[in-house]
This record gives C-alpha cells, structure tokens and sequence, in this order.
C-alpha cells in the first residue's frame, strides 16, 4: 500500500526514520556520505518517472541553460526614482520589432521590470514568475514590460524558448539609455540593476524597487500590492 | 511561518524558501491560486532548519525544498509538484 504520496508505504516509513537520525550522528565523513546517498536516492526517485518531464528536446535543454550558467550575485549600486516623480517616457523595439512608447500605454497601471541580462539565471527565474502570474496583473488592469539591454533578436529567441508572452524591449542603443534615465543603471558592467517601477495610468511613478543584490528577485506579493493600490487609487 | 487558508486537506505540505527566490514565489503562488494549504518556513527567518534540510538532501540545500507528506522536492517545477500533489489525491 502506498502512503499516500506515491512512495510505497515501507520507504515512507524509512524516510521518517532517516529524518529522525540526524541528530544522533556526530558531524563527519561518515554523515556526509550518508547524506549524500540518501540525496541520490531521492534524485533517483524522481527521475524514475516523477520527476520533472522530459520536455521537447534540445529546446528545453536551451531552456534550462540557466541553471548551470555562470551566477550574477553583485550588490546593487542605484537606488530607484522617488514616487511622485514623471516616468521618463521611451521609445524601444520588442523582440518582434514593433515600437513600444510608455505614452502609448496611458490610462492603465504600468509595471516596468528592469532586468540585467536576458538568458542570465536570475532573470530567467523572474520573468517565469512574471510569465505565471500574468493573469494577476491583466486582472488589475496592468501592463508588464520587462526592459534590459539585449538585443531585439536576443529579446526574441529568449521569449520563443521560454514561453514568455508580455513585451521584452530593447535598451540597446543608445546602449542603457532608459535605465539610467531611471536611474538603475550599472555603469561598471554595462547592464542595469534588477528593478520595479509601478507607473499609473497618468504616467506618475507609484512605485519604485531596486532589489539589494543582483540574484534577488523581488517579492511577488509586494509589487501585486502596489499595483492594487495604483488600481485601486484609479479605479 | 505561516499558513494559508483555507484548509481543505490533511496532507502536511511545508514550503522551504526565501522570499527573493523566484521558484519559491511561483510555487507559493501556484498553491496559493490552487487553494491548497501548506506551511511556509522562510530559510532567511530560520537559519536552524538549514542543518536537518542539509541532512536529508544531501548537502544540497536549494530554495524552494518541498516537504510533501514525507517526500522531498528539491526546487521542484510547478509541473512537478502539481504531479505529486495529483498522486496524494489534494488535487
């Protein structure tokens, strides 16, 4: 019988054994190597047909490059525009080509996502949260753009590989030019910090997060409360 | 820690993470949307938990860990965890 869990009742009971020695072991090789078995025991678990899927190929191993992709964990170095500042309006290319000017998107609750670098990890774990709760924030009423210095054909093979569906823009050239206008730019390394801004429908600054270190994301419940208030302020 | 409301299972779900790890959020999220409970332990506010998670995974202590009604899900997708909730019957 199983447990309930898909583990066969026997291993269930053994795992809540296994959980219940840590203590009683002194710290050594020993228990590392223990640890480590117990690990790959668990990862063979789920590979056995549990785990994640296998997904399509070569495009998902793209996809996943992220993951072994070299870390980006700097501290920050701006800090964001005050709210009740004018968002400094733009004109940049998406990944499909098409124009997007921040004027164009007056009337409704704006969210700009400044990202460093797209296929980077922490912005390939961003945007997918983003991409999640897309319903969240057309459910209030808002607009998503992400914007990093990418290439328009970078923005565009990043999206097709994972699935993304709101705007990503092109602050290619002059390279940066609208992060430092939003004062999040990152001269040292020529990509901007991670960064928030709610915009409200009238085109003022609501909002502003320059998260502390660069493989911070920020908190999802935080930016959906600010666009709730943004919303609810208009509504 | 915290729990979500409301409770409409007995399965014991726990949520290991940080609250600026991405994979956290959209698992807390999704179970969040699904209305399923579970207990969220945020590593950053209870650094104490890191030695027995260090324990049983190996050494290999990646955000978000899933404690599934005795399995453990070391920074699942929300496919997979979907999967295994299906398999405990919470959904």
């Amino acid at each position: 019988m199983g447990a309930g869990n898909g583990l066969p009742r026997a291993i269930h009971d053994l795992e809540q054994e296994f959980a219940g020695l840590a203590d009683e072991i002194p710290e050594s090789p020993e228990k590392r190597a223990i640890s480590l078995l117990h690990g790959i025991v668990m990862e063979m678990w789920r590979s056995l047909g549990h785990g994640p899927g296998g997904g399509d190929g070569r495009l998902a191993d793209v996809a996943e490059l992220y993951r072994t992709a070299p870390p980006m964990e700097a501290p920050a170095v701006s800090e964001p525009l005050a709210p009740g500042s004018e968002a400094p309006d733009f004109a940049l290319l998406d990944g499909s080509g098409h124009t997007v000017r921040l004027s164009d998107l007056r009337g409704r609750p704006v969210v700009l996502v400044f990202y460093p670098l797209d296929w980077s990890p922490g912005c390939s774990q961003q945007l997918d949260l983003y991409q999640q709760e897309l319903d969240e924030f057309r459910r209030r009423g808002a607009e998503l753009v992400a914007i990093s210095v990418d290439s328009l054909y970078s923005h565009g093979a990043w999206a097709a590989v994972r699935g993304l569906t709101f705007p990503l823009l092109a602050d290619f050239h002059p390279k940066g030019e609208v992060a430092r206008a939003y004062s999040v730019w990152r001269d040292r390394d020529g990509f901007s910090d991670r960064a928030l801004y709610v915009v409200d429908p009238d085109g003022t600054i609501r909002y502003g997060h320059v998260t502390p270190y660069l493989h911070h994301v920020p908190d999802i419940y935080e930016l959906l409360e600010a666009v709730d208030q943004v919303a609810g302020v208009h509504a | 820690m915290r729990t979500t409301a409301p409770s409409t299972t007995t399965v014991p779900l726990t949520v290991y993470g940080r609250r600026w790890c991405a994979i956290s959020q959209m698992i807390r999220r999704y179970l969040d949307r699904m209305g399923i409970p579970y207990q969220y332990v945020d590593l950053d506010r209870h650094p104490e938990v890191d030695r027995q998670l260090s324990w049983v995974t190996g050494g290999r202590v990646r955000t978000p860990i899933v404690q599934l009604d005795g399995q453990l899900l070391v920074q699942p997708s929300v496919q997979e965890l979907a999967r295994a909730l299906s398999r405990t019957g919470v959904r």
